[in-house]
């Protein structure tokens, strides 16, 4: 388990410890208007450094259309899938191509120049406005009936521990940037943590009528009431710690396997980690929203897993021209492919709670890159695969635009919850409104 | 004579609780019999000569004596007030062992708190940690678990150490400049900090060192750059505030609170950086507890290093103050509530610092048995004596043994043990007390905290058990800055500085006097305090003439003293013909006064219960001091004459107005004034003791020498101090003890730190039960 301070401990619960009500209530409580409207989800899934296009794109358009090698896996789920190809990050001003391929992939809009100098191009700062995820976050939290706990959770994988636009992609507002958690027993500690707390306290309650039967002889007749009362107090607990055991969760919270670290090797089981954690923070509805970033962008995994022992960044720079790194490029965006097919069996294999057909059919994951291709760092072609029934698209197609601004698809994903935004980001990118064909 | 008896009687009246001392203490068990025979006799000449009076049950009689007769005057001093003025009309007939049998006979029946509140003001009851000792004692043994001095010291200060780089990223072999920075509130514009660093467009600094907090409290931290930069306060896990990534712009104000315990230093760290901004500055301000934002003064600020120290965030609830200070005898919901809530913080903060804790990796093939020793010892540490091996396996054993996953034994043990009753009620003691109790009575007696190493030490080899090793602890535990914090804590609560922050003043009237002189002043009379008290003679008076006081160039010019100053603080001869010590300071004077006004009741109060040990009942209607209500052109001291002539108002207001009075050449803001618009100042006034003698003061230089001088004042520092430190009733600690404790006082010279010591001694030598009740701990 990694470290992490009391500080962030307690800035993770959003609350002083003094404040700390012990027994949390717990977390997931439907209320009856929540039940009736139906639940809407929005999964962002970011993997860096480009794609290998001729392996990545259909050759189709239209609903009869071949997976190509890196997105194969997603065979099973193709009648759920949509890919878009020709949607652009038109986004230009300071930083390189990776700086505002991450900061500006959520937020369409341009960075602040700044302190921080990439490998071209002019230093910037962070991105001037807020992202896609949290306008929608804030817009499902201002309403009761889709108001949840958290309203959106960042998942992170393998992202390195420092803060500069390379590393973030959700902002809160310009200049605000949101860091997402790494750390699976940190992200179970944020979703689960006072569940856990009581089993412990549950543990030791004995121990403590133990030790109060012990100190009694030490003590003058005269306080044995305040040993009483201080008995009575601890019964007390454990008569809530009983009624909190028994107010379940719509689903318990996962078994984790202890003391993995967070090393290049363990990417794939913090990968699957992380997606147990989503689907049971969906499943028990504590947010509508999430981000589940794999590295950063510029990111440096060597994926030994699967045979490549390059790291990503490096390999995404050689020539069109170099076949092996182009076929190791393709089995690493197949790798990431199987991590999203995987959230996307769990989910489908997950009802919804209520009854309401499974997690999926209510959730869309928006698969994206901070490039459309590594060695010519273009922004143009953005990878998107969309996958699921959250944002009512009509589902099981491959279609190609023409150079198509990305703020517009944003703004079709707020128009999918009834949040009819007018523009987003730099409105000079939305000029004809919310990108049409896909619903 | 009739006549004069007859106005000393309602004296007596109006000061029988008068005196904060519970003097009496139960006669030896042996002695029932003769102790029955004088309750007998007391309760006789009660019935005879009292009773018509003050009623059968001491509660007053309507006409004739109405005030209950309840107070807190020791039973010597109600003896000899007995002797010398009862009854009214003949006092000579109630005298010598009469006299002190009815005067015990009162005590005990109605008179004392005690007999009042049951028999829990003259014992130790079951007590556990107050408020304050509670965060102490997590965070020391904290730093103790893992092999650190609790509070490190810090020797020298006055700034941060200062590195330059001449590229952006602090590289050493770019490093160019090394030099003490006092304050942190640069501009360096569009050039850069200094010629050695010749590139404009990039360079670095870092400045390090730790800064040094008085208070206990929520610190918030202000970092204002438009650069990249990052602060690390206690502790180099997270930076308090991260703000590398800096898009351009104006500098931008990032704020972080962080809660501290006072006395003691902290680590902090602060890297910048300049690259393509066009401006670069940094200045780095905080808000401690009781004082106003400003840039960090370089007086707290230190180039030496230090190591990180657990503070709890979990706060307990407020302490009971019945007795006039903090007790730990509330067992309530709240209060067992918060001691989960700090278990499960110490809980979650072991198990993730394991590693750093019991110095061992994630690799480590011995990480779990390392867990384990550590855990032992922090258990140790909490319950402050070695344990037995069942004890071992009890509170840590067990947990390690099943199959459960490191996190959850580590939690489990932490938790057992600091909700354990053994480790939050530090009285739970063996019978008799051994080695081990004394040295966490000694602990909690100067430290607040728990033993530390060399007392653990000193008490497994049996060397805690005599007046001289005691001493020598004692004496070493003085040198700690958490024995220092502690006496300035008490000489807070003694001058009232705890219940009330002293607020801003009328604008018009005090243009000058804003928050950053408030905050000047704190300091000044802390500087005083800890002059007077750690200085080698120590002596109490001192804190009542001295005649000097500490200022910087900000208050010399508000208080009109004309003079160069070489360091931030000087000690400056005052005003010698006015002031007295710490009674004048104008920190205190400040806070005794309205926001436009001098208040003479408030500090007449403050005289009267604080420095001259007198009781004094609330009043008993509420009156507003409306300063419109009064005549133009009356004097502050006319319009509290007048407000409080009604006779209910008199019985309190004969003795607070006078000391009140002697104090108004100080205005709102404790400024010296010969006048009050265009009337001379009167400060002189007759002050009558609760013996009846008239003492004649003029101003206040006369009062402070009357409470240097006068006994009553002495035992009421006396017992104040024992009480703040100790937290238990003094009568509880053996008869006579209160009388011992002030003779040595005043033989020592009125050393503050000898009498602390002696207060130590004997509260750490003492024996609560007889040896019947009770058996050893250490045996279960």
């Amino acid at each position: 388990m990694s470290h992490k301070t009391r500080r962030r401990f307690i800035q993770e619960l959003g609350l002083s410890s003094a404040t700390l009500p012990l027994l949390m209530g717990l977390p997931s409580v439907a209320s009856a208007a929540r039940q009736s409207t139906r639940k809407q989800r929005l999964v962002v899934m970011f993997t860096p450094n480009g794609v290998v296009q001729k392996n990545f794109w259909p050759e189709q358009t239209g609903s009869e259309f071949t997976l190509p090698e890196s997105l194969k896996p997603l065979e099973p789920y193709q009648d759920q899938t949509l890919v878009l190809k020709g949607v652009c990050d038109r986004v230009r001003g300071d930083g390189d191509s990776h700086m505002r391929g991450m900061s500006c992939l959520l937020t369409g809009i341009e960075l602040f120049p700044g302190n921080i100098q990439g490998g071209s191009h002019t230093p910037a700062g962070w991105a001037s406005g807020l992202s896609m995820d949290q306008e929608i976050k804030n817009f499902l939290q201002s309403k009761a009936e889709t108001q949840t706990r958290f309203g959106s959770l960042e998942f992170g994988v393998n992202v390195p521990d420092r803060a500069d636009p390379w590393t973030r992609m959700v902002y809160s507002g310009p200049n605000k940037p949101v860091a997402p958690i790494n750390d699976p027993y940190r992200m179970f500690e944020k979703l689960y943590g006072s569940v856990k707390d009581q089993a412990h306290l549950r543990s030791v309650l004995d121990g403590i009528h133990e030790d109060l039967a012990k100190v009694r002889p030490h003590i003058s007749r005269e306080d044995h009431h305040v040993l009483e009362d201080h008995a009575e107090l601890v019964r007390g607990l454990e008569a809530e710690l009983t009624a909190a055991k028994d107010q379940e969760l719509q689903v318990p919270p996962p078994e984790q396997t202890p003391g993995i670290k967070e090393t290049n090797e363990n990417m794939p089981l913090i990968s699957k980690m992380q997606i147990e954690l989503m689907v049971s923070a969906f499943a028990n509805d504590l947010a509508r929203v999430s981000t589940l970033q794999y590295t950063r962008s510029v990111g440096q995994a060597k994926m030994s897993w699967i045979g490549v022992d390059d790291d990503h960044h490096g390999l995404s720079h050689k020539p069109d021209s170099d076949e092996d790194s182009q076929e190791k490029l393709t089995k690493i965006n197949k790798w990431f492919c199987e991590e999203l097919a995987h959230l996307v069996k769990r989910l489908a294999e997950t009802p919804e709670p209520d009854g309401s057909g499974s997690l999926l059919d209510n959730t869309t994951i928006v698969w994206t890159n901070e490039l459309g291709k590594g060695n010519s760092h273009t922004l143009d072609d953005i990878p998107f695969v969309l996958v699921g029934g959250g944002l009512d698209f009509k589902m099981g197609r491959s279609l190609q635009y023409e150079r198509v601004a990305h703020n517009r698809l944003l703004m079709a994903f707020a128009h999918s919850f009834g949040h009819h935004v007018e523009t987003f980001g730099n409105p000079d990118f939305c000029g004809d409104g919310v990108l049409g064909d896909l619903t | 004579m009739l006549r004069f008896m007859r106005q000393e009687n309602s004296k007596i009246r109006d000061t029988l609780w008068v005196v904060t001392c519970l003097g009496f203490v139960l006669a030896s068990l042996g002695d029932a019999r003769a102790e029955e025979d004088l309750k007998v006799r007391g309760l006789q000449v009660y019935k005879n000569l009292c009773a018509d009076c003050h009623g059968d049950d001491g509660k007053g009689v309507a006409g004739a004596s109405e005030s209950p007769l309840h107070g807190t005057r020791s039973i010597e001093d109600l003896t000899r007030v007995i002797v010398q003025t009862m009854p009214e009309d003949d006092p000579d007939a109630c005298v010598g062992e009469e006299a002190e049998a009815v005067s015990r006979y009162i005590y005990n029946a109605f008179y004392s708190p005690a007999s009042r509140l049951g028999t829990s003001a003259n014992r130790v009851q079951l007590s556990h940690f107050t408020k304050q000792q509670y965060a102490i004692a997590l965070s020391d043994i904290l730093s103790m678990s893992r092999g650190n001095a609790p509070a490190n010291k810090i020797w020298k200060k006055g700034g941060l150490k200062g590195i330059y780089y001449n590229d952006r990223r602090h590289n050493n072999k770019e490093k160019k400049i090394e030099r003490i920075d006092p304050v942190i509130d640069f501009d360096f514009q569009e050039g850069t900090p200094s010629e050695e660093l010749e590139k404009k467009e990039e360079f670095a600094i870092r400045w390090q060192g730790s800064i040094w907090v008085e208070e206990d409290g929520d610190y918030e931290f202000i970092m204002v750059t438009e650069n990249g930069a990052r602060l690390w306060l206690n502790g180099e896990q997270s930076p308090l505030i991260d703000e590398w990534t800096a898009s351009h712009g104006p500098p931008r104000e990032n704020r972080a609170t962080i809660r501290l315990i006072g006395g003691r230093g902290y680590p902090l760290r602060l890297d910048m950086f300049k690259f393509k901004d066009k401006r670069s500055s940094m200045v780095l301000k905080w808000k401690p507890p009781h004082g106003p934002e400003e840039v960090i003064p370089a007086s707290v600020l230190s180039d030496q290093g230090t190591y990180e120290i657990f503070v709890p965030t979990t706060t307990l609830p407020a302490d009971d103050r019945v007795f006039g200070y903090e007790r730990g005898i509330s067992v309530s919901k709240d209060w067992h509530a918060a001691t989960t809530a700090g278990a499960l913080e110490v809980a979650a903060y072991v198990a993730n610092n394991i590693d750093r804790l019991a110095k061992t990796r994630e690799q480590d093939e011995d990480r779990a048995d390392k867990a384990r020793k550590y855990c032992e010892k922090l258990v140790e540490l909490a319950l402050r004596r070695p344990l037995s091996d069942d004890e071992k396996q009890f509170y840590v054993g067990r947990f390690f043994e099943g199959e459960e996953h490191l996190d959850a034994a580590i939690k489990r043990c932490v938790l057992l043990t600091f909700k354990s009753p053994r480790f939050l009620y530090p009285t739970i003691e063996n019978n008799p007390p051994d080695d081990f109790d004394r040295a966490t009575r000694l602990a909690l007696a100067l430290w607040n905290s728990v033993p530390d190493r060399a007392l653990f030490e000193a008490a497994e080899k049996g060397q805690l058990n005599t007046l001289e090793q005691i001493a020598t602890h004692s004496k070493r535990m003085l040198e700690d800055p958490r024995a220092h914090k502690k006496m300035r804590d008490f000489l807070h609560v003694w001058l009232q500085l705890n219940e009330k922050e002293v607020g801003a003043k009328n604008e018009e009237l005090f243009p000058e006097f804003d928050p950053l002189v408030l905050a000047d002043l704190r300091r000044s009379l802390n500087m005083q305090l800890d002059e007077v008290v750690w200085s080698d003679s120590s002596d109490f008076r001192q804190l009542l003439l001295a005649e000097e006081v500490f200022l910087n160039a900000r208050l010399a010019k508000i208080y009109g003293v004309e003079r160069e100053f070489e360091a931030e603080f000087e000690k400056v001869r005052f005003e010698p013909e006015h002031r007295a010590g710490v009674l004048t300071h104008p920190y205190l004077m400040a806070s005794l006064a309205f926001h436009d006004l001098s208040s003479p009741i408030h500090r007449g109060v403050f005289v009267t219960r604080r420095l001259l040990g007198r009781n004094l009942n609330p009043p008993p209607q509420a009156t507003e001091f409306k300063d419109g209500d009064f005549q133009h052109g009356m004097t502050t001291r006319e319009k509290v004459a007048v407000m409080t002539e009604p006779a209910a108002c008199m019985s309190c207001h004969n003795v607070i107005n006078p000391l009140g009075f002697s104090l108004e050449h100080f205005d709102a803001i404790g400024r010296y004034r010969d006048h009050e618009a265009d009337k001379p100042i009167d400060a002189s006034a007759i002050y009558v003791s609760e013996f009846g003698e008239e003492i004649k003061f003029n101003g206040a230089k006369d009062l402070a020498r009357f409470i240097s001088e006068n006994k009553t004042a002495h035992g009421s520092f006396v017992d104040q101090l024992f009480h703040e430190t100790i937290k238990h009733p003094i009568d509880a600690f053996g008869e006579g003890t209160r009388e011992n404790l002030i003779e040595k006082f005043e033989k020592s010279g009125y050393n503050i730190r000898e009498l602390w010591l002696e207060i130590a001694k004997v509260s750490t030598l003492h024996r609560h039960s007889p040896e019947s009740e009770g058996s050893d701990v250490a045996q279960n």
